[in-house]
């Protein structure tokens, strides 16, 4: 199966803090992978440095076989990743239908072919209902989902989630993983940045994971799981008996 | 659905057929050349405001440097009429190339920064070029300025006896002006706009290139600004880099839009009208002598519309306006940038 983004030896300072240290993974096309850590290990930066937001000081990106480093995000866009932000950022005095309509435009100017898109998207995750209402009136979980439907909207062939689930409820996050799932049936490729374990169990089947920007481990679900470094550095020892048989949903939120 | 919304698409248009022949027929009810000439200047500077509106409100890039662009098109139509006795008709489209020209190192420079940065460097761009127009005397006059050749009644000149027909000018302009935002405000770069405007780095992660229609929404506005500064210098016969680059041109240009309501069509224009009455009114009242009462009241006024109505005394209209005919129908209408 084809590489649809490799990261080979990636490094972000500010200063004295080195954020991203040496970090290397590929997702390969169609899968869904998730980037888990404990706060502050790096894993927002490496959001920010594949999507064109920071540059990296060495490494390199590339995706869908173009390296990405030095493109501005509009370009990096345009190839096909999408991304949504950890604290959701609509443009809160247009109602929902233009935020999204806005992501549709990247691939056609037409304002009625741009508006139907952008209701496909709206329907997808569930907000036609909202379709009038000014950004800024949604609420959080709401201004997520538009998010994800302005991303959608763009058409990409990857997108990359930043903790689209922190702060919901049981109920929401069971659908929010019904929602990837579906995304990840329409073929896109899919990086997630999550804490909820439960939902990174349910829809990932690869993880990589960084401790002070650095990667500590690897692998799929189970095996993740079960390694001593993860549990010392993230999952705390008392996620150890909590582990899932393989195939179910379960186990606790961090 | 559908039918309200033609509906009020027809009342929409029936408003500004009506205010279009009002525009059209007033010179022929107000004779008074000094009452004519304050409509004059209300055109004016609401179409200066709605190149403003362009840049500074729908994308939110607060300029306050826009006399450069008005100056540059009144220095250049003056010196191609004076040195080359070029008709200011090309020299109005010759000064908004040459605003153009000049807004691309001026937004190179000014776009590196932010809020109120960037407010600050615009500042200075406009500054530099009056300097620049006072130091050099062979080049423009110098701080003396010139007046224009009086050659009667001459409509190929820009130079007619009634002053009706600079009022028919002005009104062209803000036409023109009002007919762009709204081709753009009903267009994917409307969208994109005020996407830059709500959030740059969300606007960039939806593909948005925020630096080229940042680029691209100053060159519009840039030359439509310099199409009133050649009107202005025609109208009053006399240029001096102080009236030309005058910091109050650029202050008009953004309070105009910010009283009336910022990225909004009409917005400009509703500004334009209420502070013109406004100072007209205070000073027939107050008169102009008593130490500056009447520029007092005037401030304090401002400063209760902006403290009340931040975002501008078109919504205020738009809610009475509702109010008096069916709010149900019209309340998608409130948020400002629908599909």
């Amino acid at each position: 199966m084809a590489e649809a983004l490799v990261i080979r030896n990636l490094s972000k300072r500010f200063g004295g803090l080195r954020a991203v240290q040496d970090l290397s993974f590929s997702v390969r096309d169609g899968e869904t992978v998730a980037l888990i850590g404990p706060n502050g290990a790096g894993k927002t930066t490496s959001f920010n440095l594949v999507t064109g937001y920071y540059r990296p000081d060495t490494g390199s990106v590339s995706a869908f076989g173009r390296e990405l480093v030095g493109l501005r995000p509009h370009d990096i866009c345009g190839h096909g990743l999408a991304r949504t932000f950890q604290v959701a950022r609509p443009f809160g005095k247009m109602t929902v239908l233009a935020n999204v309509m806005t992501g549709a435009f990247l691939r056609n100017r037409n304002m009625d072919i741009a508006r139907s898109r952008a209701r496909a998207a709206i329907d997808f995750v569930g907000l036609s209902a909202k379709e009038h209402t000014a950004a800024r009136e949604l609420t959080t979980i709401d201004q997520r989902r538009l998010e994800m439907a302005r991303a959608l909207a763009t058409e990409p062939r990857l997108l990359l989630l930043d903790e689209v689930m922190a702060g919901l409820n049981h109920a929401e996050i069971d659908q929010a993983v019904a929602l990837i799932g579906n995304l990840s049936k329409r073929g896109l490729t899919i990086v997630i940045v999550e804490h909820v374990m439960r939902a990174i169990m349910a829809v990932a089947r690869h993880i990589v994971v960084l401790d002070h920007g650095q990667k500590i481990a690897e692998g799929s679900p189970r095996e993740v799981v079960a390694n001593a470094e993860v549990i010392r550095a993230y999952l705390g020892t008392g996620y150890r008996h909590e582990v899932p048989p393989a195939g179910t949903v379960g186990g606790v939120a961090c | 659905m559908g039918a309200v919304k033609s509906a009020r698409f027809t009342r929409s248009w029936s408003w500004v057929a009506a205010l279009a022949a009002a525009g059209l027929v007033l010179p022929v009810v107000v004779a008074d050349p000094f009452a004519l000439d304050i409509f004059i200047r209300v055109l004016l500077f609401a179409f200066i405001g709605v190149a403003w509106n362009l840049m500074g409100g729908y994308a939110k890039q607060l300029s306050l440097g826009h006399a450069a662009f008005f100056g540059l098109g009144a220095y250049t139509s003056t010196i191609l009429l004076i040195r080359f006795g070029i008709s200011p008709w090309i020299g109005i489209l010759a000064g908004g190339l040459v605003a153009m020209a000049a807004s691309l190192p001026i937004g190179a420079l000014c776009f590196r920064l932010r809020g109120p940065y960037f407010a600050i460097a615009t500042i200075a761009t406009a500054q530099v070029l009056m300097l620049l127009f006072l130091k050099f005397r062979d080049f423009a006059w110098g701080a003396e300025g010139t007046t224009l050749p009086n050659l009667g009644d001459a409509p190929l000149m820009m130079q007619f006896e009634s002053r009706a027909a600079y009022y028919y000018i002005a009104l062209a302009l803000l036409t023109l002006g009002l007919a762009i935002t709204y081709c753009i405000e009903r267009s994917w770069i409307g969208f994109y706009l005020v996407a830059v405007g709500e959030d740059e780095d969300a606007a960039e992660a939806v593909g948005v290139d925020t630096t080229k229609i940042k680029r691209h929404i100053y060159l519009i506005s840039a030359f439509l600004t310099a199409l009133a500064g050649t009107f202005y210098v025609e109208y009053i016969y006399f240029i001096d880099p102080n009236t030309a680059f005058s910091f109050n041109i650029s202050v008009e240009a953004a309070l105009v839009s910010i009283v009336g309501g910022i990225g909004t069509l009409w917005g400009p224009v509703v500004g334009t009208v209420l502070l013109e009455a406004t100072s007209a009114l205070l000073q027939s009242w107050l008169g102009s002598g008593h130490g500056g009462v009447q520029l007092t009241v005037y401030s304090l006024i401002l400063i209760a519309v902006i403290l009340w109505r931040p975002n501008g005394l078109i919504g205020l209209f738009t809610d009475l306006y509702q109010r008096f005919t069916h709010a149900g129908a019209a309340r998608a209408r409130k948020v400002p940038f629908d599909g």
